[in-house]
């Protein structure tokens, strides 16, 4: 369990928020960069950090994250017109460029300099690989962008999609972290999903139920190693790592992509599931890539032109005791993202953690939200940066290797745990 | 159809109004939890913990090792528990009834009792934990490996009492 005012710490993340104000120490996905795909393209409404925005971009192909209403009488931009470099509000016509900066305000005289003093809140929005990112800290202590290896790598090498998560950001992230669930709720996945089938590992995983974990602290977050029976002599090792504060990547399995999550609040009870998959030293195959659009993997069938997952809480997931019965799902409901979704979902929009009862196993998860908790304090109490603001914090990668017992993963395999361009991820 | 059944049995009842209906009554704290310094270091660590709150299923020790009557080094050991009270325990005794347990250390010092407190537990079906406080953790952590289901690598100074806190010890 876990006392209510630290879970309310860790859950709330609106402004002026312990965990919020931490958020807004990084760079975080906002937007995928299909969303505003064109200059001058329909402006797209975004709520982050419990922080109502409009995002555009303008003639010029520059990207605009401002305050969603209208200086003049409180209009929603989303109803404004994009053109000539700015967004022009659809009541009285004031319009704004990409800075928040008002530009025009037709009513007032040519000549007038009353809209120099008008201005809407703004953050910076850039993309880097497929994603739009932003920084909703003091601007003046922006850290280097973002240098996650997924989003460095060339576009024919990665795939990012995204979902609505209606639960808080915390219980999503959790369920990354807690890689012993793998065993049971997905492993019908490991068998028939095109993105996890014929991997070497999957039979270890199968095979030993009862995982032991290393929990091992690191610049930026966790490495979560679990380790199980291989080989009489050996020992097969997946290793999660978790960065400052909601990004993780799942071990991957054989020659398949590798991939991992972003967990990001929109308001304290939904969150927005960022989930990539690529090759660090190879393209994406077509089948890979359509795989992942079709909702394989850890991706989500979406309903088409939405981020809202066609199986979801209104619909109970549709649920399918018959497939469960027939040994195809472990829960009844498909997708290994949906399973996740649906289980963090029933908890409720924010779990009431005072109920918990936690084990020896979930250590990693204690380990996190303890890292999340302190360093919340720390920026709080002595303005110290957190860790994973550092770029260099941001170069992991998750392996899954076969070791002989007598040797650790984190000595053995520190290296595979760190990106090298050019090198093969460690997989089997 | 009535309200409530449109609500209260789907997946829909994931809601914050709904969750009001989780039913509210004291959970049963854990079986007993076992805490044991291995060494001098992580006794100054537990002491520390096991004064910090009224714990209700959580008790703690230090280890000592006696080594058995062949006075074999690396053979298995005898392993006395000390109360932090000073008073004399057997381990046969203290893992009556218990959940996990949790051992920490600084060194590598207590590995042999680590063994020896790990094989009791496995018998038992008592799930381990190990935490390894310090800098300089290789040596430690590959003498504790074998016998924790979990390690925390290094740990610092609040995860023993998060760990005891979580598992409602
Ligand atoms: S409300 Fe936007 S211009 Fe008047
Ligand atoms: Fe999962």
């Amino acid at each position: 369990m876990l006392r209510q005012e630290i879970n309310e710490l860790l859950t709330k993340t609106g402004p002026g928020t312990e965990m919020g104000d931490l958020f807004r120490q990084y760079w975080i996905p906002t937007l995928l960069s299909e969303e505003l795909p064109e200059n001058d393209c329909p402006q797209v409404r975004v709520k982050i950090l419990s922080e109502r925005l409009i995002a555009f971009r303008d003639s010029q192909g520059r990207y605009g994250l401002v305050d969603e209403f209208c200086a003049h009488r409180g209009v929603s931009l989303w109803f404004g017109r994009n053109e000539d470099n700015g967004l022009r509000c659809a009541y009285h016509g004031w319009k704004y460029d990409v800075t928040g900066q008002c530009v025009e305000v037709p009513s007032e005289a040519s000549n007038s300099r009353f809209c120099a003093n008008v201005k809407l809140k703004s953050y910076p929005l850039v993309k880097v690989g497929d994603v739009l990112w932003t920084f909703m800290g003091d601007p003046a202590k922006a850290p280097p962008l973002p240098e996650y290896e997924f989003a460095q790598v060339p576009s024919s090498q990665t795939f990012t999609s995204k979902r609505l998560q209606e639960s808080n950001w915390l219980q999503a992230l959790e369920g990354g972290i807690d890689s012993s669930h793998v065993s049971f709720l997905h492993s019908s996945g490991l068998q028939s999903d095109p993105l996890f089938m014929g991997a070497e590992g999957n039979k270890y995983n199968l095979g030993d139920y009862k995982p032991y974990f290393e929990v091992v602290d690191a610049p930026g977050g966790l490495f979560i190693g679990a380790r199980r029976n291989a080989e009489e002599d050996s020992y097969y090792w997946r290793i999660t790592p978790w960065l400052m504060p909601s990004f993780t990547m799942v071990p991957p399995r054989g020659d398949h992509p590798m991939h991992g999550h972003f967990w990001i609040p929109i308001d304290d009870e939904n969150c927005w599931v960022y989930t990539f998959d690529y090759q660090p030293v190879r393209d994406l195959t077509e089948a890979e890539r359509q795989a992942m659009k079709d909702g394989y993997g850890v991706h989500s069938e979406n309903i088409p032109g939405t981020y809202l997952p066609v199986r979801n809480k209104s619909n109970d997931y549709l649920m399918d005791r018959a497939a469960q019965k027939r040994g195809e799902t472990f829960s009844g409901v498909g997708g290994i993202a949906i399973q996740d979704a649906s289980l963090q979902e029933s908890m409720g929009p924010i779990v009431d953690r005072t109920k918990e009862r936690l084990a020896t196993t979930d250590a990693g998860i204690i380990k996190a939200r303890a890292k999340l908790r302190k360093a919340a304090l720390a920026l709080r109490d002595e303005g110290k940066t957190p860790e994973g603001v550092d770029p260099a914090h941001h170069r992991v990668r998750s392996a899954s290797v076969v070791l002989p017992r007598n040797e650790a993963f984190i000595e053995s395999v520190s290296d595979k745990l760190q990106v090298q361009p050019g090198v093969r991820q460690a997989s089997v | 159809m009535s309200g409530w059944t449109a609500q209260g049995n789907t997946a829909q009842a994931a809601s914050a109004a709904e969750l009001r209906y989780r039913m509210s009554y004291p959970l049963v704290p854990s079986r007993g939890v076992r805490v044991v310094a291995l060494d001098s270091g992580a006794e100054m660590v537990v002491r520390k913990v096991a004064a910090s709150s009224t714990w209700n299923m959580a008790r703690f020790y230090s280890a000592e090792t006696i080594l058995n009557s062949h006075g074999i080094h690396g053979a298995p050991v005898e392993v006395v528990l000390h109360g932090l009270d000073g008073a004399v325990e057997s381990l046969n005794d203290e893992l009556v009834d218990v959940d996990s347990t949790i051992m920490v250390a600084t060194s590598d010092f207590g590995s042999e009792a680590a063994a020896t407190i790990g094989a009791a537990c496995s018998v038992r079906g008592i799930m381990t934990a190990g935490l390894v406080h310090g800098e300089d953790t290789e040596h430690t952590v590959s003498a504790l490996r074998p016998y924790a289901q979990v390690l925390l690598v290094p740990a610092d100074d609040g995860d023993l009492e998060a760990i005891l806190t979580a598992m409602r010890a």
